[in-house]
């Protein structure tokens, strides 16, 4: 449970920033994670765009390149 | 004349060099696109040894920026009450990119502000990138050099002044 009075202080706008930053990381990091495991399990393009709330096209344009571990050398 | 032509040669292999290396530190960073810090790291790995020398002459180790960067996203994740080791748990480095180069807007900023002043260049110097870095007030380059304890407008005096050396001998 996040404590909301550990927040970054609305009046600081440097540490507000700095945890959008990582929290964008984190998000980006986890939603690559998500995606590598769901084509390893079959999951078509479609599918992930759905189950992420975005268009197939903007799916594959920003995570196209995500490896499944099974490509070719 | 020949020494301009022969700056402007040597300019192209060093700005190459900066984008492969400031894209191979955002892959290895788990990022996708190389931001202002990413090229700060670039700049180290530059032969020319100034962007090194001029953190050294204000006392500060170059080698630890990186580890200031990573905690710039650990100490985010904190600061909204997350685990901050959270930051190091997907952080797997990115694949090398199919499309042409592109670097995020803080990179971009980078090599605009080296275009801008490409005329003063002879030639190019790591040094350069950092004067620019250190002459950004804000995002993870500057965050990470405030951690470091760096003045950053020390940092580009020092930078400045290794320029003028370099390009009077």
């Amino acid at each position: 449970m996040v404590d909301l009075n550990t927040l970054p202080d609305p009046d600081d706008p440097e540490s507000g920033f700095a945890a959008v930053i990582a929290l964008r990381r984190l998000a980006d990091g986890l939603e690559r994670r998500a995606v590598r495991s769901a084509l390893r399990q079959g999951w078509s393009w479609v599918r992930i765009a759905q189950a992420l709330g975005v268009t197939k096209q903007a799916a594959h344009k920003r995570l196209s390149d995500v490896p499944t571990g099974d490509e070719t050398p | 004349m020949f020494s301009s032509i022969k700056a402007r040669f040597q300019n192209i292999g060093t700005i190459k060099a900066l984008c492969e290396g400031a894209e191979r530190h955002a892959r290895e960073d788990g990022q996708r696109d190389a931001g202002a810090e990413h090229f700060l790291l670039a700049a180290f790995d530059l032969p020319d040894g100034t962007a090194r020398r001029a953190f050294a002459a204000i006392g500060a180790d170059s080698a630890g920026l990186r580890p200031a960067i990573e905690r710039q996203y650990a100490d985010g994740l904190k600061l909204v009450g997350l685990d901050p080791t959270l930051s190091d748990v997907f952080a797997a480095p990115a694949p090398p990119k199919q499309k042409l180069y592109d670097a995020a807007p803080s990179g971009q900023a980078v090599m605009q502000a080296l275009a801008a002043e490409r005329v003063g260049h002879r030639p190019l110097l790591g040094a350069h990138v950092v004067d620019v870095v250190a002459g950004m007030p804000h995002g993870v380059a500057a965050r990470a050099l405030r951690v470091m304890g760096i003045d950053a407008a020390a940092l580009q005096a020092a930078a400045l002044n290794i320029i003028r050396e370099k390009q009077a001998s």
